[in-house]
This record gives structure tokens, C-alpha cells and sequence, in this order.
């Protein structure tokens, strides 16, 4: 890496981190996101196994140091089907949000545009979230009419309720594994068996083949 | 319209996360090198998180030399370091706030697949706040439940990709064994019949010899 690209990429972060301290001052939360460095060629996957009946909430933003000439980015998200949940060429920023259907592979791509190649990599600051943090609380407090620490609480029982069905999960898929598991035992055993009973049968045919095949040729 | 009222659900959605509840879930996958960035906010954050290898190539040999992680923090020290992993746990205070990060290093071409999991926690305490704010002690109390469910939610997390790659080693022993299996039977039954062909072949040359 050059010592200029270098230098850039630190000012670069403590302009952000400037925006950032400034925005956490102001109380106005960054939320939970990951920032990531679109390449300038090829594209930038990221993918999480997600089951079905999941809300899915994301938001992402091109995070540029100068504001003179904003990169563009586009991106697209499908389903484990194939299906095009999401799809946007040229923006700057971004959200979407869907309810999974199938349970399976879940991929969000970015790439930069051809207008924009040759800035060298663009940083995207994506915000993914699933299941239970993707939960609208406000309006839940609304409906209900609870704030403040009974607000805290309920959102507690929802976390401890996510983990209670992430057990059944768990505990579901290793009872799949462990039948699949010893269908696999069971079916090495047999085949090994069986194997041997093959290789038996066919040298022994082997053998009744040529002292026949001999016999006839008069040579026994 | 539907677009507005998504977008007000989205800024929603972000403007609620007021206690800090920092958690991403991602699976990357890593070429060469990778790098995921993250903000802490405050000092003194406990920042958690595991990842896990979820794509070995591995074939024939064992030998293949992992993953390299590290975890840099914005002073550029590295705080974590560990070579050739298929996974591992982390957990550290945050020495500072700022701009955190995770980097992979794939020494192989092959890409690999990983997911990985951070998670920060804060919990509110007199420090950080100005003067005439006080920190109520049932909110201190409801942070650390939290932070302890949270701790619970990481190793589910851990737990829910190794599970996935058992998954793929079980169902890629399962394809192998029929395959091998029945490959080795055909094999078998050719090998033998190239022989009876082979011997037959021998003999009546020779007993066509013995005519003469």
C-alpha cells in the first residue's frame, strides 16, 4: 500500500470518527452496523443461512471522505431460490426489508458502478439485521402502552425467547445429524459386507468359468 | 407510498437502538484478504464475537494451513492475532472508541467461506455521562442481563456454525461412501472380467500353437 493511499485512508477514518464521536454526542445511535470495502472490480458478497418466517431489516450507505464526488454503488439480494429480493444500480445509500419465506442462503452483493471505477475501494457501512432485532419496539410500546423500564424488560423476554427457539433449533438440526450419522455407520457396514459377498461371488465365478472354459478345450 | 412508509419503519427501527445493542451476524467469503470494520462507541465496551471456517476445500489432504485472523484497533496495534484457525472465540475490553478491524488472511487461493459474529456490549455507568446526568441503577442492572443474554446469544451463534459445517462434512461422507462403494464394485466386476477375458485369450493362442 502506498504511503499515500496510506495517509488518505487515515484521514479518511478520522473524518469518520470525527462524524461518528459527533453523532454519538448527539445521541442519535449508529446502530448496529459493519462497514465493509467494495473492490473496485468484482463484486462484494456477503450472506447469512437464515431460517424462514424472519424479518430482515438492512440499511447501507457509501461512506465517502470527500463530499465533492460521492461513489455510487449497486446492489442486489436474493433468496436461496434465486428469487431477486432487492435490486438498485447507482445509489448511495439504500434499505431494504422482507420477511424470509424459504429457509436457506440469503445474499446481499454490492460492486461499484462503471461510472465510478477507478476510485479504488468504496466503503459501504451495511446494517443487518435479523429476527429479533429487526423487532419494531416503538410500535409495540405504542400498542401497549408501555415505556421506560417495562419497555427494557419486554425486550428482554424477546431476546430470551429467541434464544429459547435457537435451542429447539439447534437441538432439531442435531437430531437430524446424528440420524444422518448413523444411517451412515449402518450403510459402511453394509457395504463393506457387501463387498466382500462380491468379491467372493465373482471369483468364484471366475473360477467355475475358466474350469469349464478349460474342460471344453480339453486341457483338464 | 409503501416505499415512505418502509423507509419511516427503517429510521424507526434505527432510531430505537438506543442502549447500545450492538450485534451483526455475516458469512464472507475471503479470497485473499478481508476486512470487516467496526464502530465502537464508548471505551471500555466489551466487544465479543466468533467465527468459524465454513468452507473447507479439503479433499485429499489435512494439511491445509487455515485461516489467519487478526483484530487491529484504531491506535493500528493489534490486539488479536491467530494463524491458521477454523475457527475461534474473542472477547476484549475496548481500549478505546473508534474504528475497529476484523481482517482474514486466506494463505491458499482457494476461497473460503466464513461467518462471523460481533457483538459489542455497553453498559451505562457514571463515566461517560456529564455532570448532572446520573445513571439509574436498575438501568445498570437491566444492561448487564442484557449483556448476559447476549453472551448466551454469541455461543448460540458459534454453536449454530459449527453446526452447519458438521453438516457438510456428514453429508459430503454420506455422497462419498455411496460413490466410492459402488464405484469399488464396478471396478471390481471389470477387473475380474478383464482377467477371465485375458486368460481365455492366452490359452487359446497357445493351444493354437500346439496344433502345429
Amino acid at each position: 500500500m502506498s504511503g499515500n493511499a496510506e495517509l488518505r485512508r487515515l484521514v479518511m477514518f478520522q473524518g469518520v470518527l470525527l462524524v461518528v464521536l459527533l453523532l454519538a454526542l448527539s445521541n442519535a445511535p449508529v446502530g448496529d452496523a459493519i462497514w465493509l470495502n467494495v473492490p473496485p472490480t468484482g463484486t462484494k458478497c456477503v450472506s447469512e443461512e437464515i431460517q424462514s418466517n424472519v424479518v430482515v431489516l438492512s440499511d447501507y450507505v457509501v461512506v465517502s471522505d470527500d463530499h465533492g464526488h460521492v461513489p455510487t454503488i449497486s446492489a442486489k439480494v436474493t433468496s436461496p431460490y434465486g428469487n431477486n429480493l432487492h435490486h438498485k444500480e447507482n445509489v448511495t445509500h439504500g434499505q431494504f426489508a422482507f420477511t424470509t419465506q424459504e429457509a436457506g442462503n440469503y445474499l446481499a452483493c454490492f460492486w461499484t458502478d462503471s461510472h465510478t471505477r477507478g476510485a479504488g475501494e468504496v466503503s459501504v457501512n451495511i446494517e443487518w439485521k435479523t429476527g429479533i432485532a429487526a423487532k419494531d419496539w416503538e410500535s409495540v410500546a405504542r400498542k401497549e402502552k408501555i415505556e421506560g423500564v417495562e419497555l427494557e424488560l419486554r425486550k428482554l423476554e424477546g431476546a430470551v425467547e429467541a434464544i429459547h427457539e435457537n435451542l429447539l433449533y439447534l437441538r432439531d438440526r442435531e437430531a437430524e445429524m446424528r440420524t444422518t450419522s448413523e444411517n451412515t455407520n449402518a450403510r459402511v457396514a453394509w457395504f463393506s459386507i457387501m463387498s466382500l459377498g462380491i468379491c467372493i461371488v465373482v471369483s468364484g465365478s471366475q473360477i467355475w468359468y475358466l474350469k469349464r472354459y478349460f474342460q471344453k478345450k480339453k486341457l483338464i | 407510498m409503501e416505499r415512505k412508509w418502509r423507509k419511516i419503519w427503517g429510521l424507526i427501527g434505527l432510531l430505537l437502538l438506543n442502549f447500545v445493542n450492538n450485534v451483526s451476524s455475516l458469512s464472507l467469503t475471503i479470497t485473499k484478504v478481508e476486512c470487516v470494520y467496526k464502530i465502537v462507541r464508548s471505551e471500555g465496551d466489551i466487544v465479543s464475537g466468533n467465527f468459524v471456517v465454513v468452507d473447507h476445500h479439503i479433499f485429499w489432504s489435512s494439511d491445509h494451513p487455515g485461516i489467519d485472523f487478526s483484530i487491529i484497533s484504531p491506535g493500528g496495534d493489534i490486539l488479536h492475532n491467530l494463524k491458521g484457525t477454523s475457527g475461534d472465540k474473542f472477547s476484549f475490553k475496548a481500549p478505546r472508541s473508534g474504528l475497529y478491524q476484523f481482517c482474514f488472511h486466506n494463505p491458499l487461493s482457494t476461497p473460503e467461506t466464513i461467518a462471523l459474529y460481533i457483538h459489542i456490549g455497553h453498559i451505562p455507568n457514571e463515566h461517560n455521562l456529564a455532570k448532572n446526568e446520573h445513571v439509574d441503577p436498575i438501568n445498570v442492572k437491566i444492561a448487564e442481563l442484557r449483556e448476559a443474554l447476549e453472551a448466551v446469544t454469541t455461543e448460540q451463534k458459534y454453536l449454530k456454525a459449527r453446526d452447519a459445517v458438521h453438516r457438510r462434512t456428514n453429508e459430503s461422507t454420506k455422497k462419498r461412501v455411496i460413490g466410492y462403494t459402488v464405484g469399488e464394485y464396478i471396478l471390481l466386476t471389470i477387473a475380474s472380467v478383464l482377467q477371465v477375458v485375458y486368460i481365455r485369450r492366452l490359452f487359446s493362442k497357445s493351444v493354437g500353437y500346439n496344433r502345429i
